[in-house]
């Protein structure tokens, strides 16, 4: 990547392994560019920590703080020994100006972000609550390009806690719907995995559902 | 290499659902973006400006187009592949920075729809929220992380309901990390989160603070001006661009101090002001609309020469934004007129 960074170490900054970056529900009011080590990002549902993601130096996180200081959505830990620079609303321009790739790079987690909320939104303003949960996993489906889809059952590495969390029901409304489709045999509930039987019936399940 | 394309009346760019890498300018003619809105099934229409990008997002992100692209009147595009399209914005990134602020909004906009759906329980408080995580920490005896947050905590609400707790705990924490390290320790107990979850509008605008003091006084400033309190704001702007060391809130602030001017009809001290701030920093970021003050205090002076050289000189700079450019031309197109 080509980066012009030199002229930005006075906004470095390290964290010894195992630091808390931000802890999620915090006021952001910064976001980091790692140049080295890992950064791991969780958030605690219910008594588990779960780990959404983990980034590379080169990769930015904590973005959100450029639009709003709204509370953080979860928090990033320092896996090693990090290094990264931090930057807050009133001087990102700056880092932006002198480094296109960078700006770049946010737009494309910008896009990303917006194809996302867009996406869950579309969960959300479902009725049906049925539909809701079924949509979950069409939206995860869809996350999941990667995977050599013979066939049309898929499995996905979700707790009915996480489905309740990204249909925007209490897990016992989630619980509920999602014993009903185990009875009706359309998924099956595993400790760690929800396996669905038929991703295109869903499909059709959703969309006959959906306001046009 | 970027292609120019031409396209008659009525016909269609691209569809909803199509997948692809192009992104377009619009030169010449009438486009419309139609689509579905999300909440409530309507089509809505968004027309293209001459000169603007679309289809960015969907290429750059690899997703299904959201819209359909029509033709409303014969039109010329340029189309650009994805790495032409980044080649292109790499040297100028001003043309990032205004896609930024655009995506930056309609993120922001559907932020607040999401918020707005979900169940107020899943919105939680932020802090509660925060003295949870601490909690949880403290739970799993995982003292640092703890002492973090709870420090956190009483960082950022020293008024809070729990602030009690959350020194106590983390006076529990630091001893216990002492006492019996990392992952040791009887179990503690956790205080009363359950009877703390009251008044969560107060705490929601408590939960909004956060900034720089700086940045503080310099967002405050920025309101009062807002509420037309010109010499309210002015004095504050001067404090600020006085006291501050922090060179990003003085550069503001002075930029600031020359609105406050104008708008009072200072004129003359106006001119002076922003004349002085070019002179001293030419790199400023906000150069095109101080240039654009000083032309219009000389244009209320009634130096229309004058007046009309500033605005001109906006419009040779290199990087004017659409925004400013219109602003500018409609500027000496009054001047012209009148």
């Amino acid at each position: 990547m080509d980066l012009n960074l030199a002229a930005f170490e006075r906004f470095a900054v390290n964290f010894p392994k195992g630091d808390i970056i931000f802890s999620e529900y915090e006021p952001g009011e910064n976001f980091y560019l790692i140049q080295s080590g890992r950064v791991q990002i969780t958030k605690i549902m219910g008594e588990i920590e779960k780990t959404i993601d983990i980034l590379y130096p080169g990769e930015v996180f904590g973005e959100m703080a450029i639009l709003e200081e709204a509370p953080r959505s979860a928090s990033a830990i320092a896996q090693d020994q990090v290094k990264a620079l931090e930057f807050n609303r009133a001087n990102f321009e700056i880092l932006m100006k002198g480094n296109p790739q960078i700006a770049l790079k946010l737009l494309r987690l910008f896009t990303k972000r917006i194809y996302d909320q867009r996406r869950r939104l579309m969960i959300l303003t479902l009725d049906d609550l049925q539909a809701k949960i079924a949509d979950v996993f069409l939206m995860l489906n869809e996350g999941q390009t990667q995977q050599t889809s013979a066939g049309d059952e898929r499995e996905f590495d979700v707790t009915m806690d996480d489905v309740a969390h990204w249909a925007g029901v209490s897990s016992e409304k989630a619980k509920e719907v999602l014993s009903h489709f185990v009875t009706q045999h359309r998924l099956d509930v595993l400790p760690n995995k929800i396996v669905v039987q038929n991703i295109n019936e869903l499909a059709r399940f959703v969309n006959a559902r959906r306001k046009q | 290499m970027p292609k120019a394309m031409n396209y008659k009346s009525n016909s269609v760019i691209y569809f909803r659902g199509d997948v692809s890498d192009r992104i377009f300018i619009l030169k010449s003619g009438r486009v419309s973006l139609s689509s579905n809105d999300i909440e409530t099934g309507q089509e809505v229409h968004e027309y293209i400006q001459t000169g603007e990008f679309f289809g960015v997002k969907s290429a750059l992100g690899k997703y299904p187009r959201e819209e359909d692209a029509v033709v409303l009147a014969d039109s010329e595009c340029v189309m650009f592949s994805v790495p032409e399209f980044e080649q292109l914005v790499s040297t100028n990134t001003r043309i990032i920075m205004k896609m930024l602020k655009v995506f930056s909004n309609q993120l922001r906009r559907i932020h607040v729809k999401v918020r707005n759906l979900l169940d107020s329980d899943e919105q939680g408080d932020s802090e509660v929220g925060l003295f949870r995580i601490g909690e949880y920490y403290l739970k799993k005896k995982q003292y640092n992380q703890a002492i973090y947050v709870l420090r956190r905590y009483i960082h950022h609400y020293p008024n809070g309901k729990l602030v009690a707790d959350a020194k106590r705990q983390l006076s529990q924490a630091e001893d216990y990390a002492q006492k019996y390290g990392i992952g040791k320790g009887p179990s503690i107990q956790t205080a009363a989160s359950t009877s703390t979850t009251a008044s969560r509008s107060s705490l929601n605008a408590d939960g909004a603070g956060g900034l720089t003091d700086m940045g503080q006084v310099y967002y405050n400033a920025v309101s009062i001006f807002s509420q037309q309190k010109y010499s309210d704001a002015l004095r504050e702007f001067k404090k600020i661009a006085e006291q501050s060391t922090d060179n990003e809130y003085s550069l503001k602030a002075m930029y600031e101090i020359g609105r406050c001017l104008f708008s009072m009809k200072q004129l003359e001290p106006a001119i002076r002001h922003f004349t002085g701030l070019i002179q001293k920093y030419p790199k400023i970021p906000e150069l095109n609309d101080a240039l654009y003050y000083i032309g219009r205090c000389y244009q209320d002076l009634g130096d229309r020469n004058r007046a009309a050289s500033f605005y001109k000189k906006i419009l040779s700079l290199p990087a004017v934004d659409e925004g400013t450019e219109r602003k500018v031309k409609q500027a000496i197109r009054l001047l012209e007129a009148g």
